[in-house]
């Protein structure tokens, strides 16, 4: 008892003096405040926002059903089990078989009503996805057909002007729809495509403008049911009003094969007493996600705690002469250590509880404007304060484990140097390097054994690997300052002081340095990982035609004139070639080629974007890009009437001197292929210039006439260049037409955007903390040195010199840093790239290492944030700051 | 200060005759404590007397010579091994001085004190200058050299008590200041009575025109 | 013969209005060649401030410094930053090392700082070094030594490149008296060679081996002692 008593005790004298000590010196407090607060604030923000925008199933009733009480659709079973919430588990078909004669369709409302009661409101809601007329051609939007009149509709749209709701011959669109075609008071023409090629066109008057509750961005439109025709599409949707509907209700409807969201269910959803295995289970985080995200928080951790560890260091190092004299009264090392741990007590705790509320603020100011970048709609403004709880609670950890070290080596102070008035460090242990270099050979070891793993057990190891390394980086880091400070004999004073003074004080030092290797270790990784990814993509990509080009794929029953007048109009003065081919598709079935030479069929790429696999011609069309030889071997069988047959650049199969050709035919009842004719030609194997080429086989005229085939003009290929804006406006021309052909413009490989945002985004983070980790050390140094600086001015050092000395911290601190940490991110980052990039058949895998990234951080960051620093930094010595 | 002893003292080292004794004494001491002969022949036969030496013959230049007895040599380790009283307080004209000066009124005691301090600066720096002449390692200069630091010290010891006077009478100047008149400026008021008069210049400065 | 260093009529008042504190009320003073000049006084008295003035890291109120012939008052920052590194030298009473450099390299600062090469600078270091007697202590740290050797060094970095002016501000305070003696005994020495000494101390004892103590009180100079200005230099060139 009295042991604990004395405890809490010594725990109260040691807040206190750390509470007296934050307000004393109150812009370092300010300092570690911010390094703390910062992360707790922005992931606090960032869960309110997340949370927010997470629409649950109670919060999204509105917006789903509007005002009705449950939402009943037709399935095309005529019995289902269903979870409460059908859009978060779905629903089951129990038994073998589905009898499509006896499910309930749109029209069966009646057998909604037998089951819910005849007395309810019931309005049907119907979506169907059409297009609508543009100036261009023909666009997208989502339609809806209920009667908005009716009050179970209310809360589903949100009139913004005009009038509301429709009557009959009217609509109302939402905002995007009005931006894109026809505005209030103009028609909105509706067209409908059926399977069979056949349109339907529905004119409307446009009242009004609403907005969806669920949605905005995508065109939308809602009228009466019916004012769109009827689609092939028979699903039934009702609103169902009037009270209650229960889970009795609900799998009652269900018997009938109605799959039923009710407004009383989700609210208070049942226990489940359903059969698991008729289904389907909600999808949980699962253990790799749980890894990775334990992984994240945890390197969170370490560089919060790494930022924040050199301002408690130096906390502890201005408290260590009171601790001396606690010492030298006879102090415990243990009340000495509690002493500085309770500085992290303090501020991780003020920390913490600003940042939740800052983060609260912020989250408030940030949920509208991300609600502008996001398409759907957000729930109600949600805190989860458990989650904020944990945030804060993480605050607190960190800045605890920002003390730990300084708190253990200020309990180890020699007292009768402290007191003597030495400001220096003794030297480093000889262990801790030792056990570093025995982490980061294990790191490489995990990441050796992670590039090789699968892709189950490569993201553990190679994770592992990452934290182990940085750990054992962080270990080293001792060891390697006091190395590189002793070559700093030669170097320019300022640098020269810099050095020495930062190897010093090494618990303020080390944590900084290893805050910058940590950063630039994870941005080194990233970008290894994320560079590999892309060059592994633009590996795979294969073009279908020169880089440039735009081909048209006619189908069968295309008006090739009006495809020809569309290109003319968007496309003027660009040569469109005719290409000529098998037709393929005919109306009596699909026809299949096959090529056997010496008994063996050729293996072939099949696909095509031109229209048919097989052209027909005298020559090789210039679009087929291969080598002048093999061109003029190409055109000189063809000329002959013989057959050539493509393979890609690396494709080394055997050459086909004479290949007999089989022509079958696949009819669409899907009976056994019927052959329809054959025939032997002189052939040739030869290369084109790409991996892939862009048809398997080029025949002669007179090939296609001994087969009986009929050549036809299959696609047309035109040498661009084709903008975006035209290919929109070509493809929506297109979508105009009764057939719409395939249009393709081949581009070359287009890495993607995000790629280079996230590259971009590494390097600012990576800048970002760098300068921060470099920024706090580089102050803290230059306040603990201000003595030394006064001497300098004493003895006629410039007014510049301060800034000399503190771009001399800065670029010792990042250099080191980055030094350190670019080999270490190159473990986790060069084993990452394997089984990520690694071609699932091929077992390649491709490397790229962003040279230009690399570079840029771990020798331009440094140099540029000395620079920074240097600028920012006062020119001003403190001149007469001597302690008398 | 025991000259008997220092006489014996000195006879320790070897036999010596009166004029000589003088001679060592002042080489040792400085001129610091000057003797005249008469005060050395004098304490020679009242220790001649104690047993503590004995004359012997006339040298050749008719001096006579004299030693350290036994019980002289018993004498001169006795002196050696007894620290110096400090019981009674010397008296101190200095002392004196500045009590009556603080008692009577009409003198102006800063003036008093910086004068003294000026003075004892000045001997001060006399003794410095004479020490930093007096380097070597020879027994005879090293003796010499720690009683110029004891003349040094005391010196020291003086200002510094000039110093704490000073200061004292500052702070009562001060509190009298206050108690006296509240609408005085009480600083210009304090200063005053450390500011030279005009006209009077302390008899120890000789730099006129250096400075000020 | 010019003084190496003039005060005349210096004021010097920290604060303003009712928080006024007058450092320093018109103050002469010269120090010339050969000579050490002892400033004696109370705290308070404004003995430290008369210092940093004529170091050019203070700046008086009213008044003119000069320095060798060079108004301090009509130079900015760095033109009094170039005088501090060619012209004075200053010794502190906590020695004022810094203890990230050797003890060759805090000596050779003032000259690296001049823009002289870290070689050259370094080499004048060690002649500096010798000079006070601890040539071989050069690559030591201040921690790694004594306060009478740290103090050496500081001498040592106060003369480094023919400076005529040395300021030392109580450099005995710090330690015994017999070291203190040593430290004098270098500082007077320096003075002897040619240079000219301020010494500010508190302690008479100290003061006694300049040729003239100068009594501060309030910020004025109360009185002067010690040798005519002949005298020392008669003195001076009999030696």
């Amino acid at each position: 008892m009295s042991q604990n008593l004395s405890t809490s005790g010594g725990w109260r004298v040691a807040l206190r003096l750390a509470r007296r000590e934050a307000l004393r010196r109150k812009g370092q407090t300010a300092l570690m405040l911010v390094l703390i607060c910062l992360p707790v604030l922005a992931v606090s923000a960032a869960a309110i926002v997340w949370r927010t925008a997470d629409v649950s199933s109670v919060e999204g009733i509105d917006r789903r059903m509007g005002s009705a009480e449950a939402l009943i659709e037709t399935s095309y079973a005529d019995k289902i089990v269903q979870t409460p919430d059908p859009e978060s588990g779905g629903y089951g078909i129990p038994g073998e078989k589905v009898n499509e004669d006896e499910v309930l369709d749109i029209d069966d409302l009646a057998a909604v009503r037998d089951v819910v009661g005849r007395d309810r409101p019931v309005t049907v809601f119907g979506r169907d996805s059409l297009g609508f007329r543009t100036d261009k051609g023909i666009g997208d939007f989502e339609a809806f057909t209920t009667d908005l009149a009716n009050p179970v509709t209310d809360g589903l749209f949100e009139p913004v002007s005009g009038e509301y709701p429709p009557g009959p011959g009217e609509v109302v669109v939402n905002q995007a729809l009005a931006d894109r075609g026809p505005g209030v008071g103009d028609s909105l023409t509706a067209v409908r495509k059926r399977m069979d090629g056949t349109e339907q066109e529905f004119r409307l008057r446009i009242v009004g403008v609403a907005e969806s509750a669920g949605s905005r961005g995508y065109p939308i439109a809602a009228a009466l049911p019916g004012a769109f025709g009827k689609g092939e599409d028979t699903t039934g949707r009702w609103l169902v009003g009037g009270g209650p509907v229960t889970w009795d209700d609900v799998q009652a409807l269900n018997e009938v094969g109605l799959l039923v969201t009710s407004r009383a269910v989700l609210n208070d959803p049942p226990t489940l007493d359903l059969d698991p295995t008729a289904v389907p289970s909600q999808d949980g985080i699962d253990d790799i996600t749980m890894t990775v995200l334990a992984l994240v928080v945890a390197m969170v951790l370490i560089e919060v705690v790494l930022l924040a560890g050199p301002a408690f260091a130096v906390r502890a190092k201005a408290q260590a002469h009171t601790l001396a004299l606690v010492a030298a009264a006879g102090g415990t090392p243990r009340q000495a250590r509690r002493t500085v741990l309770a500085s992290g007590v303090v501020i991780g705790s003020v920390g913490g509880v600003l940042g939740v509320a800052l983060g609260v603020l912020i989250g408030v100011l940030a949920v509208p404007i991300a609600q502008r970048f996001d398409q759907s709609r957000f729930g109600p403004f949600e805190v989860p304060w458990l989650l904020l709880l944990v945030v804060a609670a993480f605050g607190l950890v960190s800045a605890l484990l920002a003390a730990v070290v300084p708190a253990f080596s200020a309990s180890r102070h020699d007292v009768v140097a402290v007191l003597g008035g030495r400001r220096g460090e003794g030297s480093p242990s000889v262990r801790t390097p030792i056990l570093g270099l025995v982490l980061l050979g294990g790191g490489v070891v995990s990441a050796v054994l992670g590039s090789a793993g699968g892709r189950d057990t490569a993201p553990l190891l190679i994770a592992g690997s990452a934290i182990v390394s940085v750990f054992g980086m962080i270990l080293v880091v001792p060891m390697v300052v006091g190395l590189i400070s002793r070559l700093a004999a030669r170097w320019p004073l300022a640098l020269r002081f810099a050095a020495r003074d930062a190897a010093r004080h090494r618990t303020r030092t080390v944590p900084a340095v290893a805050a910058v290797g940590a950063t630039v270790a994870g941005v080194v990784a990233l970008g290894i990982a994320v560079s590999s990814q892309e060059a592994a993509n633009k590996d795979a990509y294969q073009p279908q035609l020169p880089i440039g080009y735009a081909s048209i794929a006619l189908g069968l029953d295309a008006d090739r004139d009006a495809v020809e007048e569309t290109l003319t109009r968007f496309l003027p003065g660009q040569g469109v070639q005719a290409v000529r081919g098998l037709q393929t598709s005919t109306e009596a079935g699909e026809l299949e080629i096959e090529f056997t030479a010496d008994g063996e069929a050729v293996m072939l790429d099949y696909w095509s974007s031109i229209g048919s696999p097989y052209l027909v011609g005298t020559e090789v069309p210039d679009f087929i890009e291969m080598d002048a030889s093999e061109r003029e071997r190409a055109d000189e069988l063809l000329a002959d009437g013989g057959l050539v047959l493509l393979r890609g650049a690396d494709d080394d199969g055997p050459d086909a001197p004479e290949v007999q050709v089989d022509v079958r035919r696949y009819d669409p009842a899907g009976d056994e292929p019927k052959d329809l004719a054959s025939a032997t030609s002189k052939a040739g194997v030869v290369h084109v210039q790409r991996p892939t080429a862009p048809a398997p086989a080029l025949m002669s005229p007179k090939v296609a006439r001994s087969l009986g085939l009929e050549v036809d003009t299959v696609g047309l290929v035109l040498p661009g260049p084709v903008s975006e804006s035209q290919e929109k406006d070509v493809q929506e021309a297109f979508g105009a037409l009764a057939v719409q052909p395939y249009f393709y413009v081949e581009r070359g490989y287009q890495a993607d955007d995000a790629v280079q945002i996230i590259q971009f985004v590494l390097a600012a983070l990576g800048a970002i903390l760098m300068l921060g980790g470099t920024l706090t050390a580089t102050f803290l140094a230059l306040s603990d040195a201000r003595p030394d600086l006064a001497t300098m001015a004493a003895v006629g050092a410039r007014p510049r010199e301060r800034r000399r000395v503190a771009a001399g911290y800065a670029l010792f601190v990042g250099g080191i840093g980055a030094l350190l940490g670019a080999p270490v991110g190159f473990i986790p980052g060069l084993a990452i790239s394997q089984p990520l990039t690694r071609h699932h058949e091929t077992g390649v895998s491709s490397l790229d290492v962003p040279w230009l990234l690399i570079i840029a951080v771990v020798i331009g960051l440094p140099l540029l944030t000395a620079a920074a620093v240097g600028a920012c930094a006062r020119g001003r010595l403190p001149l007469t700051a001597r302690v008398e | 200060m025991s000259v008997k002893h220092a006489l014996l003292a000195l006879l320790e080292t070897e036999p010596m005759y009166g004029y000589q004794l003088r001679a060592e004494f002042e080489q040792r001491t400085g001129e610091t404590w000057p003797l005249n002969v008469g005060q050395v022949y004098t304490t020679l036969t009242r220790l001649e007397r104690d047993g503590f030496a004995a004359a012997e013959a006339e040298n050749a230049e008719g001096h006579v010579v004299y030693r350290i007895t036994e019980a002289g040599r018993d004498e001169v380790a006795a002196w050696f091994t007894t620290p110096v009283a400090r019981t009674q307080p010397p008296r101190d004209e200095l002392a004196i001085k500045l009590a009556l000066a603080v008692t009577v009124p009409g003198v102006d005691i800063g003036t008093v004190i910086q004068q003294q301090r000026s003075a004892t600066m000045a001997a001060l720096q006399d003794y410095t200058r004479l020490k930093r002449r007096a380097v070597g390692a020879d027994p005879r200069e090293l003796a010499w050299s720690l009683v110029l630091d004891s003349l040094v010290f005391a010196a020291e010891a003086e200002i510094r008590w000039l110093d704490h006077c000073e200061a004292r009478l500052r702070r009562a100047a001060l509190e009298a200041g206050r108690q006296n008149s509240r609408l005085d400026d009480e600083t210009s008021s304090s200063h005053r009575e450390f500011h030279r008069p005009a006209g009077e210049t302390p008899s120890t400065s000789g730099t006129e025109g250096t400075s000020r | 013969m010019n003084p190496i260093l003039e005060l005349t009529d210096v004021t010097r008042v920290h604060g303003e209005g009712a928080n006024q504190v007058h450092a320093l009320r018109g103050i002469s003073f010269t120090a010339h060649a050969g000579e050490l000049v002892a400033v004696m006084g109370p705290s308070g008295s404004g003995k430290s401030t008369l210092l940093t003035i004529a170091g050019g890291l203070d700046q008086p109120t009213a008044g003119t410094v000069s320095v060798e012939g060079t108004h301090l008052g009509g130079l900015d920052l760095q033109g009094r930053a170039r005088m501090r590194r060619t012209s004075i030298g200053y010794v502190f009473q906590g020695f004022n090392l810094i203890p990230a450099l050797t003890a060759a390299e805090n000596v050779a600062l003032p000259r690296e700082l001049d823009g002289i090469s870290a070689r050259a600078a370094r080499k004048e270091a060690r002649t500096a070094l010798d000079e006070v007697g601890i040539g071989e202590l050069a690559d030591r740290f201040p921690d790694d030594m004594s306060g009478g050797q740290q103090q050496r060094v500081a001498i040592a970095r106060a003369i480094i490149g023919e400076r005529r002016l040395i300021l030392a501000d109580e450099p005995t305070g710090a330690l015994d008296t017999e070291t203190g003696e040593e430290i004098l005994q270098l500082l007077r020495a320096r003075c002897d060679a040619g240079a000219a000494g301020v010494l500010v101390t508190h302690e008479a004892r100290h003061a006694a081996w300049a040729d003239r103590v100068v009594f501060l009180r309030d910020g004025v100079v109360v009185d002067e002692t010690g040798a005519d200005r002949v005298d020392v230099l008669t003195e001076h060139a009999a030696r």
